[in-house]
C-alpha cells in the first residue's frame, strides 16, 4: 500500500535504539541530582544566545554543554522513527488506527496542558512544559501500540 | 455498511490468511471487515470484488444509518 510521510520498516529498530537510552537518561537525570550540563562541553554555533551573566547576541560561537541537546535529539528522532516507521504489515486498517491514535494523543496531550496551565503555578509549570516536548510522541506511541495489541488480540482466535 | 465476506470466503474455501495475501492486506483487516468493524477503501472493495468475481454491491450493502 502507498503511504505518505512514513519511514521504511527497518527504521523502527533504530528508533528504539535512540529512544530508550535517551529516555532512560532523561528520566534518571530528572529524578537524581545529576547535572548533565557539566559534561560534554563543546563549541556550538548559536543563532541566538541569552545566558545569565553574558551579553545576549546573535550568530555566535559559544562554549556550552551539549548533553541535554543530545538527549533531546535522541528522544525526538528516536520517537519519530518509532511512531512513523511503517509496520511490516502496514495496510489501510493500520493507517486508520495510526490516524485515530494520533488524534487521541493530540487531544490527550492538550487536555493535560490545559489542566496543568490552570492548576500548576510557578516553576513546576516550567517542568510541565519541558516534559511536554516529548509527550505527544510518547502518548501516541503508547496508544498506537495498545490499539494494535487490541486488534491482534481480537482477531487471534478466529480461524 | 454490512458485508457477506465470511459467506463468500466459506464458499470459495479460502482462509482469512490466504485472502489477505491475495489482496495484499493483513489478516487482521479481513477479520475486522468480517466483523463489521472496518469499512474498506474503494480500492480494497474493488480488489475483493475482483477476487470473488462479483460486483461490489453483491459483497457490500449500505444500511439505513450510512
Amino acid at each position: 500500500m502507498k503511504t505518505q510521510f512514513l519511514f521504511p520498516n527497518k527504521f523502527k529498530n533504530l528508533g528504539w535504539i535512540l529512544f530508550i537510552p535517551g529516555l532512560l537518561l532523561f528520566i534518571t537525570s530528572s529524578i537524581f541530582p545529576i547535572d548533565l550540563d557539566k559534561y560534554l562541553k563543546i563549541k556550538v554555533f548559536a543563532i541566538y544566545e541569552d545566558t545569565i551573566g553574558q551579553k545576549p547576541g546573535f550568530f555566535k560561537i559559544i562554549e556550552d554543554s551539549f548533553s541535554y541537546e543530545l538527549l533531546t535529539i535522541f528522544i525526538i528522532i528516536g520517537g519519530i522513527l518509532i511512531c512513523f516507521s511503517k509496520l511490516k504489515n502496514e495496510d489501510e486498517l493500520i493507517t486508520k488506527i495510526r490516524y485515530e491514535s494520533l488524534v487521541w494523543a493530540t487531544y490527550f496531550n492538550y487536555i493535560l496542558i490545559l489542566f496543568f496551565t490552570v492548576f500548576v503555578y510557578g516553576m513546576p509549570f516550567l517542568t510541565v512544559i519541558v516534559y511536554n516536548v516529548y509527550t505527544v510522541l510518547i502518548f501516541f506511541m503508547i496508544r498506537f501500540h495498545y490499539m494494535l495489541y487490541k486488534l491482534n488480540k481480537s482477531s487471534s482466535y478466529d480461524e | 455498511m454490512t458485508n457477506n465476506l465470511k459467506v463468500l470466503r466459506a464458499i470459495a474455501a479460502v482462509s482469512q490468511e490466504e485472502l489477505a495475501k491475495k489482496i495484499d492486506v493483513s489478516r487482521q483487516t479481513i477479520n475486522a471487515m468480517e466483523k463489521g468493524k472496518y469499512v474498506p477503501s474503494t480500492v480494497l472493495a474493488l480488489k475483493l470484488a475482483r477476487f470473488f468475481e462479483k460486483p461490489v454491491q453483491e459483497i457490500f450493502t449500505l444500511e439505513d444509518t450510512d
